[in-house]
């Protein structure tokens, strides 16, 4: 399999990919020293602005940087095209999907995806059921997984529509890069990101009716691991960075407690689960929703962003259902390409599945961030045996994919430069129109050989570029 | 801006300059200990149970069934977990305050109040290990700290209602130390009577708790007195720690918050600065200065509390 996996900068032979001759000229240019005097420096700019995350269940919320490697991944203009395409085919035919599961339900009566599927699906809200949003729009952002095998090819993994986070880091990727290698912009011309602010403002405040919206982002408060992106969101768009106490329902509207009165919210972009949002209406001891804003939302005179019950569409076991939903609500073929997927809850799924499990990946239904999950290939008997039990117990809860070879791009190690495995995930912003920043963010396994990019497992982040024009004669 | 954001930072300036005060009231109450050994060993006791009184702590301390010894005592204020403003949980309470609204202030600000707690957990380790008495490089260290952030809040914040709120704490929280050390030191004074040398090093360990040694000398070139020491410290505009002066300063910042809010704070303080800036020292006499003194620090607290109410606190 080794020779096998895609390396973005090289083509098989060890010359550089036309778009990568540029830089790899001047990465010859360059010494070790200065790499990492620059790499030195780059630590020291993520320090001091206080790039951090904290990881789940460490004591304290420790606060650890997400390592940024300096070699950027570079994206063809012609394959960024596609890939827009792509992403904007897909998020639009979830987003119809939703509205149609919260209405006339003609994709499940179709029998295209089985019902119990949707409607007995933990994410599938009720509450939702004949709600009409601005729009229709209930994925205002999209954090899509994207990876490209062995075959060149881009497959979607997931598409994250309930909290997607990693944005933050996209941004400080560039401002970074830009700061050490000025010279390399000159010589490139990289499509710019850094207005990604700006349009998320727009596409929450178009996602409302009222004129001119006071939207606010909430968070669940400091020991949250994604908690200084959502402060450097807020800080950037200038809205208020609010946890659940700072907002109270009266007479069918949110308002939040400022030291002038009172103030009513008519956007929330939330960064918190559906069913920590209002402790009347789910987690009755959520302390950080807020109580009563459920009844708000369904009198229309609150907007929240991504939309309560968005969930139901990025389980994992939809997922094997949306290039359906793109043929039957777009009349058109998916662009992106879906990994295939066996679902356990069927028998003969699964005895395959349990056949192929040193083969396969295996993940739990709505889990994220890289838990709970099994890789097959870099995991032993034991290991194998353990998460085959808790299959068997549960078959619903899990799905299988086989192990992808995920494209390698280098990076700087202690060694030099050496290959390792990479993602990415671009940003889909849906409101009056689609909005996106070219590229998105790009995560690293940093460990040889790893396919877990996760920044809670050891994963780390490159500055994404996409090409103003393709540089490929 | 939010009431929260705002409560974070007031909360956090409130117990960056309490852990000064306390640092201060510990330093003098070491330096005079030292010095009032000699000649009068009877008062020892009531002097090294002093800072305890002006915190109104006795009782925690006494709890704690720890000889009444100065180093036990300083122990207590400056270290001890279970005392809520122990100079220690006073960091603590600041920075942790500091850290939940990062966003509301500037970098240097940040790193300055995070410095110091990171600094004092090393010197936290390096006391228990070593088991040290708190001495006075100690509490002159926590006041540096305490200037520095001071100075570089003044120096890099915007002139916002952050920087105003920052402010208020200070100012509502100085007023309140100014006021209990004066009655305290003085309370024995009006009991045992003058005595001038015994005078010169206890109101002058008053005035250079609060830094103002100087202003006195300035001010009345003369002895130490008690009534000139009441009266710099109540009634004195330009004086940085007294009444007036920090009463001063709250009805400024108050002018400069949001009018729609805060009636009753402004009310309050411009009742309490309305004494201030036209009473005078027979008043306080003919009401007593330990009771003076006590109906301030109600009053200054029935601030504190509007303030709370008008703009800190989150309604629902």
């Amino acid at each position: 399999m080794a020779n096998a996996i895609f390396d973005e900068m090289r083509q098989s032979n060890g010359l550089a990919r036309s778009h990568y001759t540029t830089f790899d000229t001047w990465l010859k240019g360059i010494s070790t020293e200065t790499v990492q005097q620059k790499q030195t420096e780059a630590d020291l700019i993520f320090r001091r602005t206080g790039i951090t995350f904290s990881l789940n269940g460490d004591e304290g919320g420790t606060e650890r940087l997400i390592p940024s490697d300096l070699i950027p991944r570079i994206i063809d203009a012609g394959e960024w095209a596609l890939m827009e395409k792509g992403l904007v085919q897909r998020v639009t035919a979830i987003n119809m999907f939703l509205h149609d599961v919260y209405h006339q339900q003609a994709i499940l009566k179709a029998g295209i995806v089985p019902a119990e599927q949707v409607l007995a699906n933990a994410q599938f809200m009720p509450m939702m059921l004949g709600l009409d949003l601005p729009h229709q729009i209930y994925a205002h952002i999209a954090g899509v997984d994207i990876i490209r095998h062995a075959d060149g090819s881009f497959y979607v993994l997931e598409d994250n529509l309930r909290v997607p986070s990693g944005v933050s880091y996209m941004l400080s990727n560039r401002i970074l890069m830009m700061r050490l290698f000025p010279d390399l912009f000159r010589r490139y011309a990289v499509r710019p990101v850094e207005h990604y602010p700006a349009l998320l403002l727009q596409t929450l405040r178009s996602s409302s009716w009222v004129e001119q919206p006071t939207v606010v982002l909430h968070t669940p408060g400091r020991f949250n691991s994604a908690y200084f992106e959502h402060a450097f969101l807020a800080k950037q768009m200038g809205i208020e960075l609010v946890e659940g106490s700072d907002l109270f329902v009266r007479d069918g509207f949110v308002y939040m407690q400022t030291t002038e009165g009172p103030q009513q919210v008519d956007v929330i972009y939330r960064r918190v689960d559906d069913t920590y949002m209002d402790p009347l209406c789910f987690e009755a001891d959520s302390y950080i929703g807020v109580p009563g804003l459920a009844s708000v939302y369904r009198q229309g005179n609150v907007i929240i962003a991504n939309a309560l019950g968005t969930g139901v569409a990025d389980d994992k076991s939809i997922y094997p259902f949306v290039p359906e939903m793109i043929r039957f609500y777009l009349q058109e073929e998916p662009i992106l390409k879906n990994v295939q997927t066996w679902q356990c809850r069927h028998a003969d799924e699964l005895s395959y599945v349990l056949a192929n499990l040193k083969d396969l990946v295996v993940k739990e239904v709505h889990g994220a961030g890289g838990y709970g999950m099994l890789v097959g290939p870099a995991s032993g008997k034991s290991e194998i045996d353990a998460f085959a039990k808790r299959i068997k117990a549960h078959p619903d809860n899990y799905i299988a994919q086989p192990t992808l070879s995920l494209s390698t791009c280098p990076i700087f190690v202690d060694q030099g430069i050496a290959p390792r495995h990479i993602d990415l995930r671009p940003f889909v912003l849906m409101g009056d129109k689609t909005r996106i920043v070219p590229g998105g963010l790009t995560r690293v396994a940093l460990r040889e050989g790893s396919l877990v990019v996760n920044s809670s497992q050891g994963g780390g982040t490159k500055d994404t570029w996409v090409l103003e024009e393709s540089e490929a004669n | 801006m939010l009431s929260r954001v705002a409560a974070q930072l007031y909360w956090m300036s409130r117990y960056l300059e309490r852990a000064e005060n306390m640092a201060r009231i510990l330093e003098v109450g070491q330096s005079f200990a030292l010095v009032s050994a000699s000649d009068s060993q009877g008062d020892d006791a009531e002097a090294i149970k002093e800072p305890l009184v002006i915190t109104d702590t006795l009782a925690a301390f006494e709890a704690k069934g720890k000889p009444v010894r100065s180093d036990q005592v300083a122990q207590f204020l400056a270290w001890d977990p279970d005392h809520p403003s122990s100079i220690f949980n006073c960091i603590q309470a600041s920075r942790e305050n500091a850290r939940s609204v990062r966003g509301a202030m500037t970098v240097e600000m940040w790193e300055c109040i995070n410095d110091t707690w990171l600094e004092l957990l090393s010197r936290q380790k390096k006391m228990l290990r070593n088991d040290t008495v708190v001495d006075s490089g100690f509490f002159e260290w926590i006041k540096q700290r305490s200037h520095l952030f001071r100075g570089v809040t003044f120096a890099t914040v915007q002139r916002d209602q952050p920087y105003h709120f920052i402010r208020l704490g200070t100012y509502l929280e100085r007023a309140d130390n100014t006021a209990r050390i004066l009655s305290v030191k003085t309370r024995r004074q009006a009991e045992e009577g003058s005595d001038m040398v015994d005078d010169y090093y206890r109101l002058g360990a008053v005035l250079r708790s609060v830094s103002a040694l100087e202003a006195y000398r300035d001010t009345y070139r003369d002895t130490i007195d008690a009534d000139r020491v009441a009266e710099l410290l109540i009634f004195n505009p330009r004086v940085p720690r007294s009444l007036h002066f920090c009463l001063d300063e709250c009805a400024r910042i108050l002018s400069q918050l949001p009018q729609q809010t805060g009636r009753e704070a402004r009310k309050r303080c411009a009742n309490l600065l309305t004494h201030l800036r036209y009473g005078a020292l027979k008043e306080v006499y003919a009401l007593g200065l330990e009771d003076y003194l006590e109906k301030f620090v109600e009053e200054n607290i029935g601030l504190a509390q509007a303030v709370q109410t008008d703009y800190l606190e989150v309604l629902s």
